[in-house]
């Protein structure tokens, strides 16, 4: 749906997306992660036509952004963060303004999308009179409107209450369970980003650092909780066995490369050792991505999955 | 659809309150000036001048003769600052507000988007200028008979008419002057087409017009009038002359409508270069 190839955008001299290569394919809901000034809001500017890559290419739905824009964009919705429209007007003369340069819209589809977002009984008032959950609700409807197979959202829960961002959340949910819709999210709330996404991207300083789903964010590390009767007698004999490379806090082990956690259980019983319990560490969000930030760029990191 | 996006447009222009503050100071400064005229020396020294060349004051001091008199100030000074203003807001406030970008992540092209807001300015251009002229008649009417016409502009024009013949001028003499206020409003189009404020663009456009003005007024520039914006603004005050200058007022009309398309293009070369963020 989404595709980026050695995408490079520079303004004046400055490099803020470096070599990005990014792929999203139908039916995710694709996190974007990255720090203010990690790029990206350049990328999905890129990917609207609203920036013009330096170099690279951006197709979505298979047509290049850049030449075809009007393929490209024709089933694509977009928020922005702090959505905008003519507060003078009327949230119904908005979205009958916004949806028009996709693709004239009938009274009964606005109708419908009306009620779909909760904004029934308040369109024909001034968007200037609107909250900002109602504007959010608003921001929703004009990317609904034109019937899009794509939403792209940047920062939607900006500026929303807790209640509101737990709504947005549910909506985002909804509309990739109801209407089928490709969902490409920029967020710096990693706690959504965990709870919506499937598939996330991590960029650090305009550069792609990491590419993977979720489950591999949380089992990145190969630490392996191992409660066992006798820790430390067993650990040397796992080290003995080339099984862990490191063991620590008296009931944690780190794997060797290439063994899987039955080989563990399999030594272990064969000891007879008693074992109680082995599970895998699992790492929050929140702790990869400070990992993730923290060892840069580095190419020995590791941590750089293109 | 492009009749969709002029309309759009429209809706945009016309919706909000700071369009109309051109139309409202038009009429506050045409009601300043019918009361400077009735009650100061300002009529004293038009039947002077009517009566020295030979004329009868009481015939051609009429609703049409105040109405053109009240004209040359405001289309020196409050319509190119309505024009400039309205212009400079087209690209540059839709940028500043974040609404621009919500625009250009539909699928509609820069140049199509360009081109209806283009439009719309050129219909505002056109409402401001038959405005201006339709409430300066209607106000003058109040106060003034309907009698013949006359018609001074020092070093240009100097003609009396009778009120049906005045009439057809002053009317065509508008149309002309929509072109002026569509080239200004152009003008500070271009400049919001490109990153910055749009005061700043309405600022660039008024600055650049001053610049023409006082140049064209000096001396040594006299061989390239021609050069200069202001030379063929003057085309409106043409209408009156008799014989009408037909080369002259068709020369500066396709200056007038070429300067147009320039500033068309180059705002739409900047705008189409340009990145949009918020």
């Amino acid at each position: 749906m989404i595709e980026l190839e050695h995408v490079f955008k520079k303004f004046g001299p400055r490099l803020v997306v470096e070599d990005l290569m990014l792929h999203v394919p139908a039916g995710e809901i694709y996190g974007l992660l990255g720090h203010n000034g990690a790029g990206k809001s350049t990328a999905i500017g890129m990917m609207l036509g609203q920036v013009w890559p330096t170099s690279g290419e951006v197709r979505i739905c298979g047509f290049e952004v850049s030449s075809q824009r009007g393929k490209a964009l024709s089933k694509v919705g977009a928020i922005f963060e702090s959505p905008c429209f003519y507060d003078y007007l009327s949230g119904r003369r908005n979205l009958e303004i916004l949806s028009s340069y996709t693709r004239p819209t009938s009274p009964a589809r606005m109708r419908e999308v009306i009620e779909w977002v909760g904004l029934a009984g308040r369109e024909n008032s001034k968007v200037r009179t609107y909250s900002h959950g109602m504007r959010a609700r608003l921001a929703l409807a004009q990317a609904l409107l034109p019937q899009p197979e794509l939403l792209i959202l940047d920062e939607p829960s900006d500026g929303l209450d807790p209640e509101g961002i737990h709504e947005m959340r549910q909506t985002i949910l909804r509309l990739h369970r109801e209407l089928g819709l490709t969902i490409l999210l920029s967020s710096h709330l990693l706690s959504e980003v965990e709870q919506l996404c499937t598939r996330i991207a991590v960029l650090n300083q305009g550069r792609k650092v990491f590419e993977g789903s979720l489950a591999e964010t949380r089992q990145r590390q190969n630490w392996v909780l191992l409660k066992v009767a006798d820790f430390e007698p067993t650990v040397h004999a796992l080290k003995g066995a080339g099984l862990i490379a490191d063991a620590r806090d008296g009931r944690f082990v780190a794997l060797s490369p290439g063994v899987g956690t039955d080989q563990i259980v399999n030594f272990v019983v064969e000891r007879k050792t008693p074992l109680y319990e082995i599970a895998r560490e699992e790492e929050t969000l929140e702790d990869f991505y400070l990992s993730l930030m923290n060892s840069g760029r580095s190419p020995t990191g590791g941590l750089t999955k293109k | 659809m492009f009749y969709l996006h002029l309309r759009n447009e429209l809706w945009k222009l016309f919706g909000k309150k700071r369009t109309y503050i051109g139309f409202g100071a038009f009429i506050l400064a045409q009601t300043v000036m019918l009361l400077a005229f009735r009650f100061t020396r300002w009529q004293e020294d038009l039947t002077r001048l009517l009566a020295g060349n030979g004329y009868l004051a009481e015939e051609y001091v009429s609703a049409l003769t105040v109405s053109v008199i009240m004209l040359i100030p405001q289309v020196l000074l409050l319509m190119p600052l309505y024009a400039a203003l309205v212009g400079g807001d087209l690209v540059a406030k839709e940028a500043e507000d974040g609404t621009l970008r919500m625009i250009l992540s539909r699928p509609i092209s820069r140049f199509r988007l360009l081109l209806a807001k283009w439009c719309a300015g050129t219909v505002f251009s056109m409402v401001l200028v038959l405005s201006l002229g339709g409430t300066a008649l209607l106000l003058a009417w109040f106060w003034f008979p309907w009698r013949g016409m006359f018609v001074f502009a020092p070093g240009m024009v100097f003609n009396v008419l009778p009120a049906g013949e005045g009439l057809r001028l002053y009317v065509c003499s508008h149309l002309l002057m929509a072109v002026n206020a569509s080239v200004i409003l152009g003008l500070a189009f271009m400049f919001s087409c490109f990153n910055m404020k749009p005061a700043a663009a309405t600022i660039l456009a008024l600055s650049y017009l001053f610049v023409n003005l006082v140049m064209e007024g000096i001396p040594f520039f006299d061989r390239y009038q021609e050069w200069f914006l202001p030379h063929h603004f003057r085309v409106w005050l043409l209408v009156y002359e008799d014989p009408t200058p037909w080369h002259r007022l068709l020369s500066s009309l396709v200056v007038l409508l070429a300067a147009n398309v320039t500033t068309f293009l180059i705002g739409l070369a900047g705008f189409q270069a340009r990145d949009i963020k918020s």
